[in-house]
């Protein structure tokens, strides 16, 4: 009774803000205090937003954009997947070996460095330039940009692995693979998550960067594309999208992340602890 | 009695030399001879920083004599094993796995999938704990998991590292008696290592004093509850043997000051 009156309370402080400006907002809508282009009432926001999800015909620029919210997403996810997915796949190993071995580290660690010293936005003329414009270039400009954090949080993931748990398994009988998968691994685990979902958030930045020019479909092209079209009405729109997606793929990664070997349970707070075991 | 077991340890003219930064070689242990017979309690007592944990840890295979013979069961060491189950003073619980599969993993990586933990739960009193994960348990919990975790590989040796040493004097004494009840069942050997002059004459058959740095061994010292369940701490020949143990100790520390 007292966890779930405390729960009440902790929903109703977390939503006080957000209530806050969007009672602000819709005030400085209905008494029209900032031109409608510059900001555009909530409820306008909410129409284009049903419009691009659902359709429906409204007779203005929105006919271009109704009902293919899906087709954006898609075309975003498929980019965010591949480049994504690249980074995880060449930082984790790559992660793993500099920080285990001092030899690898030695060989590729000042190159990643130098590398990582240029921001990813001023590769985009080169990549431009290599990949012209469409999928490759948003694939390459997610991938190159979300190798970092999950390098890096590797390697020192990887490090910090105490040495008196190799100790341990190694006198309990494991084998050197049997050390490096069953506890080097799961060791690290939680900097990799944290290196895994950082790079998730860089690959959500990046890829408006790889769809701000000439493609069709993407929620990144209908930011841009907005500029020329719809207004701050399907700007926004198009970054509340963003933002709904970043979350999803956000949450579907923590639940994925859960059937990692070595994945720790959030430790529980010690009331809970009593509460559910005794 | 001791006299006819066979040793299960065998150390003999053990040298053990680091080599610091810059080359400098740091005598560690001289000359160090030793034999523990199958199923004898052993404590190790000595200054701190003297070698005691190297000793052990030479032992356990991660450290390399520099010179002399170590045979633990007729076999040379070759490297850590299941046969030397070692209890560290740390705290070495894998915190991803529950207090089941954490005393499961020696098995489990050997290829025993299906062996059944329950009776080693039980005997270290952990029963109704095999779900909890280590961050849920109290210090001597852990260090209960520990000894688990090492006695389900069968080893022939105990090597226990001041595994104790962090623990409060209330836990301390409730898992020093839990450790002796074991073994009384199981007849383990042991090797111990404490500075805690009360605990090695608490639980010991024999404690050996080593004196600081390079240790040697520099009074050997027979309890007089050798072979019986448990020491008496009230009794004066407790009292007698943690004088001993502590007057062997003095002049090794006072020299450090």
């Amino acid at each position: 009774m007292q966890k779930s009156r405390n729960r009440g309370l902790i929903i109703l402080l977390a939503a006080a803000l957000p209530t806050l400006i969007l009672i602000i907002w819709s005030v400085v809508s209905a008494l029209r205090l900032v031109p409608e282009y510059l900001i555009p009432a909530p409820w306008t926001l909410a129409q284009a937003m049903f419009v691009l999800i659902f359709g429906g015909n409204t007779g203005n620029y929105q006919r271009l954009y109704s009902g293919t919210f899906h087709l954006h997403a898609l075309a975003t996810l498929g980019r965010v997947g591949t480049g994504f997915a690249l980074a995880v796949l060449i930082g984790i190993p790559a992660g793993v070996a500099s920080g285990r071995n001092n030899l690898v580290a030695t060989a590729i660690d000042p190159l990643v460095q130098a590398f990582r010293a240029v921001p990813g936005i001023a590769w985009l003329p080169l990549a431009m330039l290599w990949f012209g414009v469409g999928n490759q270039l948003a694939i390459f400009l997610i991938g190159l940009a979300a190798f970092f954090p999950v390098y890096l949080n590797t390697l020192h993931g990887m490090r910090a692995v105490p040495e008196h748990w190799l100790e341990a398994a190694r006198m309990l009988g494991a084998s050197r693979w049997q050390v490096a998968t069953r506890v080097l691994l799961p060791a690290a685990m939680p900097a990799i998550e944290t290196g895994v979902r950082m790079a998730l958030g860089v690959s959500c930045a990046y890829v408006v960067l790889g769809e701000s020019n000439g493609v069709t479909y993407g929620l990144g092209a209908l930011i841009m594309d907005s500029r020329n079209l719809g207004g701050a009405t399907l700007m926004l729109v198009g970054m509340l999208c963003m933002a709904l997606f970043g979350c999803a793929l956000d949450w579907c990664l923590m639940r994925l992340l859960r059937f990692v070997p070595g994945h720790r349970p959030a430790t529980r707070q010690p009331s809970a602890v009593n509460g559910a075991r005794a | 009695m001791t006299a006819i077991v066979e040793p299960i340890i065998e150390i003999e003219h053990l040298n053990v030399t680091f080599t610091g930064a810059g080359g400098v070689a740091l005598p560690v242990i001289r000359d160090i001879s030793l034999r523990v017979p199958r199923g004898e309690f052993l404590c190790i007592v000595g200054p701190s920083g003297c070698g005691k944990s190297t000793l052990l840890n030479v032992l356990a295979g991660f450290n390399s004599p520099t010179s002399g013979q170590v045979r633990v069961a007729g076999q040379k060491i070759v490297g850590p094993g299941p046969d030397r189950g070692v209890v560290f003073q740390q705290d070495t619980l894998f915190p991803w796995l529950t207090v089941h599969d954490n005393i499961l993993f020696g098995p489990r990586c050997r290829g025993q999938q299906t062996l059944d933990a329950t009776d080693v739960i039980f005997l270290v009193g952990l029963s109704g704990f095999e779900h909890f994960y280590p961050h849920e348990l109290s210090g001597g919990m852990k260090q209960r998991a520990a000894l688990a975790r090492v006695l389900i590989n069968a080893p022939e040796v105990l090597l226990m590292d001041e595994p104790f040493g962090a623990l409060d004097a209330q836990s301390r004494e409730e898992i020093q008696e839990a450790l002796l009840e074991l073994c009384a069942k199981l007849h383990p050997t042991v090797v111990f290592i404490t500075h805690d002059v009360e605990e090695a004459a608490f639980l010991a058959d024999r404690v050996l004093v080593l004196s600081e740095r390079p240790a040697h061994i520099s009074v050997e010292l027979s309890s007089p509850f050798a072979g019986m369940a448990r020491a008496d701490r009230e009794d004066a020949a407790f009292g007698t043997l943690r004088q001993q143990i502590r007057a062997c100790l003095r002049p090794a520390a006072g020299k450090r000051i």
